[in-house]
């Protein structure tokens, strides 16, 4: 063990010594979580296409109606599932706004004289700008479904009728009430009216006299939990991948380095076994990575105001997050045999998977065949377990999933690679 | 004590170490002398177990034991200065020290006395906290030997040690090695130079192609295979050149002919052997 320990120091310290390593390692990464933190701290973004997952807890004619409208006006990638999964797929950030007509919806589509219709939006923070959109696409709906309404005479006339119904039954005649069933057969003939005056340039589309189409409650998922999140949350929880990204990389070079130095020969020589000196690489980037990544977020706690949902699990994700990188960094040294075959094949690899796995763009931009590709990404797990710990609020059973899928590919990549390991030094 | 018996070691079609053996003597500067390719370095990584032989085995023996290379206790008794230097440049030299000495199980004040001895040996003290990168090459030549005796082994190995190195480098790692010597260390020495081989080796093997050529102490070496020396003298005719077993005799035949200005004798040594065995010198 202290032969081990003695190893591990040593990589460790030449990694710290060596100032282009050190700058990849944390440098780098940290200086992308603040300037994409400040970024996107000011910018709203544009999608072509938002996921929201939709929950109708009227199961009207009306707001089926509506759904439909939805799904043909474009912009909103509409997925329908049950009440509970869909809030739990927002707190876990696999979608960014969860829509749930709520009772009532469809009677008030079809009677707009007396109800709004009313939907509740429950969003993730991080995501205000895909929020905002998803807000515009229902306000323009609903107005779209009032304006068909105010168009058609037959339907204004029926609903008309059943209000005149309702009035007449639950009220005692009075010249209030008479005024009333007065006020109400004139409106069908509004749209006619404003025809007949010329106005309908002014008023086009005019919702006017109604209000706004559309009732909007947005909640924030997380903020149910907790303080606001700031946007450097996500962008520090980058920053730690691209820390492991960059230890995992310089680590599988310094197994290369040995290799072409000849220091590897000494190693071979002297009294500790092959394993040994796995175990004790291995150490070293656990070391190494732990230390960065618990540093990052170290920064972010203490400088911009990022605050853990759970200190625990960040341990905890911090933990299997290096565990997993370190078992990379062993198949990356396999593959790449000298220094620049090492880092341009870590890099190399690297940078696709991050893509894929939502390290550089949010994965919710990303059309869905990718999205489900991503799963294959180290980079997607780590970063789930980072944000679910961070900001996501996940409870332990939440984060055991992304846990158990990083220590299983760090086990799994670490043997592959430590069997495979040549370790001839010519 | 190494023993090599019958050892091949191939390359694909190449037999870079053809049925070698040898047996190491107690005390004893063994030099493998043989050019470029002969198959030193092979046969070093055989006598490490960094290799495995094809053919015949290599083996630690004597009365006590008999052990396999890659023996554990075995590796704690063998220290390698490999051909090629092989040190972590971004480290102190002394941290190279006390890493390679903590990877022998030195610990605590044991581990810094070494550190000192050995900075000491390589005549580092000074530098010993400057990392490696900053050596000159006679300076980090010197630190790979240190490196190899960190942990007081009965045998060093020293694969070609004075590469690359100036005349005044290179004498102070002959004294190094016979420092070595005199402390009682077992040295295989591997060159292509046969004036180090001559200084320093008790015994020399001489290795052409993988093959084993002759392997004896140098002056029985000369006996056997240098043949006659030249001696060459100087005339009013001008220069000669010629072949002799007897120097004397022949100065006297010369000089009842025509006087002698001046006379140089060149006794047969490595080189000679070395081509009489051959066919080709030993330098290209
Ligand atoms: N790993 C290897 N793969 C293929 N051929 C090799 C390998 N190692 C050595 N050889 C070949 O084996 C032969 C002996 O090489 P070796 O390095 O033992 O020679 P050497 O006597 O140490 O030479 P030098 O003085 O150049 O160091 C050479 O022809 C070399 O090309
Ligand atoms: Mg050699």
């Amino acid at each position: 063990m202290n032969k081990i320990v003695a190893m591990a120091a040593k990589d460790i310290h030449i990694l710290f010594r060596d100032k282009l390593g050190f700058f990849f390692t944390i440098f780098f990464p940290l200086m992308m979580a603040i300037f994409f933190g400040a970024m996107f701290a000011g910018l709203s973004r544009g999608p072509a296409s938002i996921p929201i997952v939709l929950v109708d807890a009227d199961r009207t004619a009306g707001s089926a109606r509506f759904v439909e409208r939805l799904e043909t006006a474009g912009g909103l990638a509409i997925e329908r599932i049950p009440g509970d999964q869909a809030l739990e797929q927002v707190r876990r950030g696999q979608t960014a706004v969860l829509v749930t007509l709520r009772p009532g919806f469809g009677a008030a589509l079809d009677n707009p004289f007396v109800a709004t219709p009313e939907v509740e939006m429950s969003v993730d923070p991080t995501q205000f700008a895909a929020a905002g959109m998803v807000r515009g696409v229902l306000l323009e709906a609903a107005g779209a479904e009032l304006q068909a309404f105010m168009g058609d005479p037959s339907r204004m006339s029926a609903t008309n009728e059943q209000n005149r119904r309702l009035i007449e039954q639950v009220t005692p005649p009075s010249t209030a009430r008479d005024d009333l069933l007065t006020v109400l057969d004139q409106i069908p003939r509004i749209p006619a009216l404003i025809d007949e005056a010329g106005l309908g340039s002014v008023t086009a589309g005019a919702t006017g006299g109604f209000g706004p189409p559309l009732e909007i409650e947005q909640t924030q998922v997380q903020a149910q939990r907790r303080g606001p999140t700031n946007s450097y949350a996500t962008s520090f929880a980058q920053a730690m991948l691209w820390t492991l990204i960059g230890g995992s990389v310089s680590f599988s070079m310094s197994i290369a380095i040995e290799r072409s130095r000849g220091t590897l020969m000494r190693l071979l020589v002297a009294p500790i076994t092959a394993r040994q000196l796995l175990a004790a690489k291995g150490l070293a980037c656990l070391g190494a990575t732990l230390f960065t990544s618990s540093a990052l977020i170290t920064l972010g706690i203490t400088v911009f105001d990022v605050t853990p949902t759970s200190y625990p699990l960040l341990a905890l994700a911090l933990l299997c997050g290096s565990i997993c990188f370190c078992g990379i960094m062993m198949v990356l040294s396999v593959i790449g045999k000298t220094e620049q075959a090492a880092a341009g094949v870590g890099w190399g690899i690297a940078l696709p998977f991050t893509m894929l796995g939502g390290g550089m763009v949010p994965l919710f931009l990303m059309p869905e065949w990718m999205q489900t590709l991503g799963n294959i990404s180290p980079m997607k797990w780590t970063l789930m377990a980072y944000e679910g710990a961070i900001w996501r609020g996940f409870t332990l059973s939440e984060m055991l999933l992304p846990c158990a899928v990083l220590v299983a590919i760090g086990v799994v990549a670490f043997t592959l690679g430590a069997r495979n390991l040549r370790w001839e030094t010519g | 004590m190494l023993v090599f018996d019958h050892v091949s070691k191939c390359f694909g079609d190449l037999r870079a170490v053809d049925d070698l053996s040898f047996e190491l003597e107690a005390g004893e500067v063994f030099g493998l002398l043989g050019p470029n390719g002969a198959g030193k370095t092979t046969a070093i990584n055989m006598a490490v177990g960094l290799l495995e032989p094809d053919e015949g085995v290599v083996r630690f023996a004597d009365e006590a034991f008999d052990r396999d290379p890659r023996d554990a206790e075995n590796r704690r008794s063998l220290g390698l200065a490999p051909q090629s230097i092989a040190l972590y440049e971004q480290i102190s030299g002394a941290d190279n020290l006390r890493f390679f000495g903590r990877l022998h199980g030195l610990r605590g004040s044991d581990l810094e006395e070494r550190v000192a001895a050995c900075l000491d040996f390589a005549d580092l003290t000074d530098v010993g906290k400057k990392v490696v990168s900053k050596y000159s090459g006679g300076m980090q030549r010197r630190l790979n030997l240190a490196v190899a005796i960190i942990h007081d082994p009965e045998l060093v190995l020293l694969d070609e040690p004075t590469v690359g190195v100036d005349p005044q480098s290179r004498n102070a790692i002959f004294e190094r090695v016979e420092q070595l010597r005199d402390g009682g260390k077992q040295v295989v020495y591997t060159t292509h130079y046969m004036e180090e081989a001559q200084r320093l080796c008790d015994r020399v093997a001489i290795l052409d192609r993988g093959r084993l050529m002759a392997l004896d102490t140098v002056p029985a070496l000369i006996e056997a295979h240098g043949g006659p020396g030249n001696l060459v003298v100087r005339t009013g005719d001008g220069e000669s050149r010629h072949e002799t077993t007897d120097p004397l005799g022949t100065l006297a035949e010369l000089q009842a002919r025509q006087a002698v200005d001046h006379f140089q004798y060149l006794p047969p040594d490595l080189e000679t052997v070395f081509l009489n065995l051959t066919g080709r010198a030993l330098r290209d």
